[in-house]
């Protein structure tokens, strides 16, 4: 019976263990090649790179003269990335830079919590499993800036190719969400996505004359969305689509309004929007959604203008279709392809998806605006993530790394992922925007929008990047707490379990818990 | 006294060696079991230690060089709320997710043992979603309930009801029970069945001779014929049940409004998303304890039917 009772307690050992300690694979399977750099190289001279499909009009991938592009062939990377469209477009073109350079490039995906915690576990371990990192500022920059290479290294050393375009001819604010973490003395990564939150809509229900026309004789205002939208007649535009679809008078959507309000980062984003709009904000320290900062000050939760978001966010969640309170962005997106909602906040790289027939029963249909404003601003939620190397990888691998980051962010690679068939990303360098060919696409019905359908969400989204419009949630290390923390009393929010005004200060209370405060 | 006395005498020589023989071969299985003993050791003991290190230490500041914190995170544990109500609800998920196995297991099994023909195709095809990945599962789940696509969702919203069954506090949980028995249920059915054709024909015929229906045989001769089965089903599936998270993950990630957060699920976050390994490890004791416990309330079952 002894050894009954050793058995019993050693298998509820092991099993609790390995939930905690699980994942903990920690062996890198990256493999190093022959390494024979180039002792020639003359930096004054740049030479055009060997990759196919350079643009005109837009700076070249460079290197020393004498560089080596195979000088690393054999190294195998490992890059891990949240399952979005332009990892997919990368994914697709990637023989591009292998056939190249002769190193060979992993790409994983898997949804940005996972993403997240793989990271994390890596850095733990101080593993080089992966070289490439995904490194969303807010979940794996800001609290592990430290596990990232410096890129400075890199853009400072003569002897490798140097950022096309250089650094300025990034979008100049989300390389410094993307790539900085509290001072400007190391750069952390480059920008490589770009994802925005606008306001999507159906142009078939807004368009139509009969329902416009009813819609502003019952409430006096034009209901085309726009920067005179306010959320408060985002509401009221819902409530009435709603009324109207159940008295049969409007058909081919069946609510007013979707939201990503799943207990779920989604729905800290979701939420962010309507906050910011009514001058909200969770924490008092300046520049916190920019540059970052380790001390973020007390919350701010607690505030007007915070509960008065929150009892605007409630009603507009408890009149959006039921399907609301179970979907991520991803939901969300697929509801919408699908017809089942007029409008929604949602990111604006999901108009490749919309704009696509074999996966959107909208497409053709769709409007993008910048969203509803409150009583301070319009703010459209800014979620970029930049590309990052890690510390832990060995010195061939971070400079077989580095000529992936050169590439991978380079304009001419993020002109391929537009024009790339799995709808690819909005670019993140302006000398991209400057071509007459992509600011022709986003024209709605020309050949360029429908061989970029992503450029059609771009007047709204280049709107939400002017500064005034833009909001970039707390860049701190305790965000990912945070998050969930605001994520969870508003689920509970939504349920009725508690009060927008309990809400917004049990954020504000664990809030400064977390954060020392 | 003599006489006895002389017996003893008699019967000790022959026994010695007997034992001896019997010693001298414990020692040798226990010196083979060694290895095995010595691995369980190095992959259970070490980790449980380290956990126990790590509940009294601090790793949000510097993970790398965790320091000092004391009982901290067993009072922030055993005082926040979550965590009770985490509780709570594993409660609610395990009991009901086991009652029910259990309940429509049995009743399964017993329904294919009187099978006159075709036990094996049923009993393969009935066992067909435990070769399924959890993960798998909850993906399926998540499909067939999804509002804007899914089969249950339309056949529901076709009898009028318009709701988000992953997105409602009072739907979610049950749904996930259901996608748990769908997947478990024929675990404890294949036990139960192999209880039963392991089961003596005699006491059954005798029942038989003596007139018994079979609601009697059922209750006075089958059920505790495969008792210890039933037993070994049920104690499977609770330690199992009590960690469970890879559904909750795929499906609802704990919501809505933390309807759906298990103690596993819990543990997963403060582990995996907040990286406090040390909270992460006093609430991984905690779920070791009720696990043991839960264990040894199933070990003395066994002990009591086996004396009586």
């Amino acid at each position: 019976m002894k050894s009954k009772r050793l058995t019993l307690a050693a298998s509820a050992v092991l099993g609790t263990t390995l939930l905690v300690a699980g994942c903990g694979n920690t062996s890198g399977n990256a493999s190093s090649g022959s390494n024979t750099t180039s002792s020639k190289v003359d930096a004054s001279q740049q030479i055009a790179a060997p990759f196919q499909g350079a643009v005109a009009g837009l700076p070249q991938i460079t290197a020393p003269k004498g560089f080596n592009w195979k000088q690393y062939s054999g190294t195998t990377l490992n890059m891990i990335t949240e399952n979005t469209p332009p990892s997919s477009a990368l994914a697709e073109n990637i023989k591009e830079f292998e056939d190249v350079t002769g190193i060979t490039v992993n790409i994983e995906q898997a949804d940005l919590s996972t993403v997240a915690q793989k990271v994390a576990l890596d850095f733990q371990a101080k593993s080089d499993k992966y070289q490439l990192i995904y490194a969303d500022p807010y979940q794996m920059l800001a609290k592990y800036s430290y596990d990232y290479l410096d890129l400075n290294q890199f853009i400072n050393d003569k002897s490798l190719p140097p950022v096309p375009g250089g650094l300025s001819d990034f979008i100049q604010s989300q390389l410094m969400v993307d790539g900085y973490m509290g001072t400007k003395d190391h750069l952390y990564a480059l920008p490589y996505d770009t994802p925005t939150m606008v306001l999507v809509y159906r142009k078939d229900i807004f368009d139509n004359p009969k329902y416009k026309s009813l819609f502003q004789k019952e409430n006096g205002f034009d209901w085309t969305p726009g920067p005179n939208l306010t959320w408060e007649k985002y509401l009221t535009i819902e409530k009435w689509i709603n009324k109207e679809v159940k008295a049969g008078v409007i058909t081919g959507v069946q609510y007013g309004a979707g939201e990503q309000a799943k207990e779920y980062d989604s729905l800290q984003c979701d939420f962010s929007d309507v906050l910011a709009a009514y001058g909200g904000d969770y924490f008092s320290a300046p520049n916190l959604g920019s540059i970052g900062t380790t001390t973020p000050g007390k919350s701010l939760m607690d505030s007007k203008q915070a509960i008065a978001a929150a009892t605007i966010y409630k009603q507009i969640v408890d009149n959006a279709a039921p399907g609301s309170t179970s979907w991520d962005w991803n939901g969300l997106g697929e509801a919408f392809a699908a017809g089942d909602v007029a409008m929604a906040p949602e990111w604006h790289e999901f108009a490749s998806t919309f704009e696509n027939p074999s996966k959107s029963k909208v497409a053709g249909n769709v409007g993008y605006a910048i969203l509803p404003k409150g009583p301070v601003r319009s703010a459209n939620i800014f979620g970029g993530t930049g590309l990052a190397i890690s510390k832990y990888a060995t010195p061939e691998q971070q400079k077989a790394a580095w000529l992936f980051e050169v590439w991978a962010t380079s304009p001419q690679a993020q002109y391929m992922i537009l024009k790339s068939k799995d709808g690819g990303e909005t670019p993140t360098r302006t000398s991209v925007y400057n071509l007459p060919e992509i600011q022709k696409g986003m024209t709605p019905g020309t050949p360029e929008s429908k061989a970029m359908p992503n450029l059609l969400s771009m007047n709204a989204t280049l709107q939400a990047w002017k500064a005034q419009n833009v909001y970039m949630r707390p860049k701190i290390p305790q965000w990912p707490q945070v998050d969930n923390i605001v994520f969870t009393q508003l689920s509970d929010m939504l349920a009725n379990k508690q009060t927008p005004a309990q809400a917004m200060q049990n954020i504000a209370t664990q809030s400064n818990q977390v954060t020392g405060n | 006294m003599a006489t006895k006395l002389s017996e003893t005498e008699t019967i000790t020589p022959v026994a010695q060696p007997k034992k001896a023989r019997q010693k001298s071969a414990n020692i040798t299985e226990r010196w083979m079991l060694m290895p095995s003993v010595i691995l369980l050791a190095i992959i259970s003991f070490i980790p449980l230690f380290y956990m126990i290190y790590s509940s009294f230490m601090n790793y949000m500041i510097n993970p790398d060089q965790p320091t000092f914190y004391h009982f901290h995170n067993w009072a922030v544990t055993f005082h926040d709320s979550a965590f009770w109500l985490s509780w709570g609800r594993t409660a609610t998920y395990a009991i009901s997710g086991l009652v029910l196995e259990f309940l429509l297991g049995t009743a399964l099994a017993l329904a294919i043992y009187r099978l006159p023909w075709g036990q094996n195709i049923v009993t393969t095809i009935w066992m067909l979603p435990l070769f399924v990945a959890p993960i798998v599962t909850g993906l399926l789940g998540r499909f067939l309930v999804n509002s804007t696509y899914g089969l249950y969702a339309w056949v529901l919203q076709l009898l009028g009801v318009h709701t988000e069954i992953l997105g409602n506090t009072l739907t979610a949980m049950p749904a996930l029970i259901l996608m748990d028995m769908w997947e478990w249920t024929p675990l404890i059915t294949i036990i139960v069945l192999a209880g039963l054709q392991a089961m003596p024909e005699e006491p059954l015929e005798a029942a038989d001779v003596d007139g018994a229906h079979y609601w009697d045989k059922l209750r006075y001769v089958i059920l505790p014929l495969i008792a210890r089965p039933l037993l070994v089903a049920v104690l499977v599936r609770s330690m199992d049940i009590l960690r469970y998270v890879d559904t909750i993950m795929i499906t609802t990630e704990g919501g809505p409004a933390d309807a759906t957060k298990t103690i596993g699920y819990y543990l997963v976050q403060i582990a995996f998303q907040f990286q406090d390994f040390g909270r992460a490890a006093a609430v991984g004791l905690t779920m070791l304890v009720i696990t043991i416990l839960i264990g040894q309330l199933f070990v003395r079952a066994f002990t009591r039917g086996e004396q009586q």
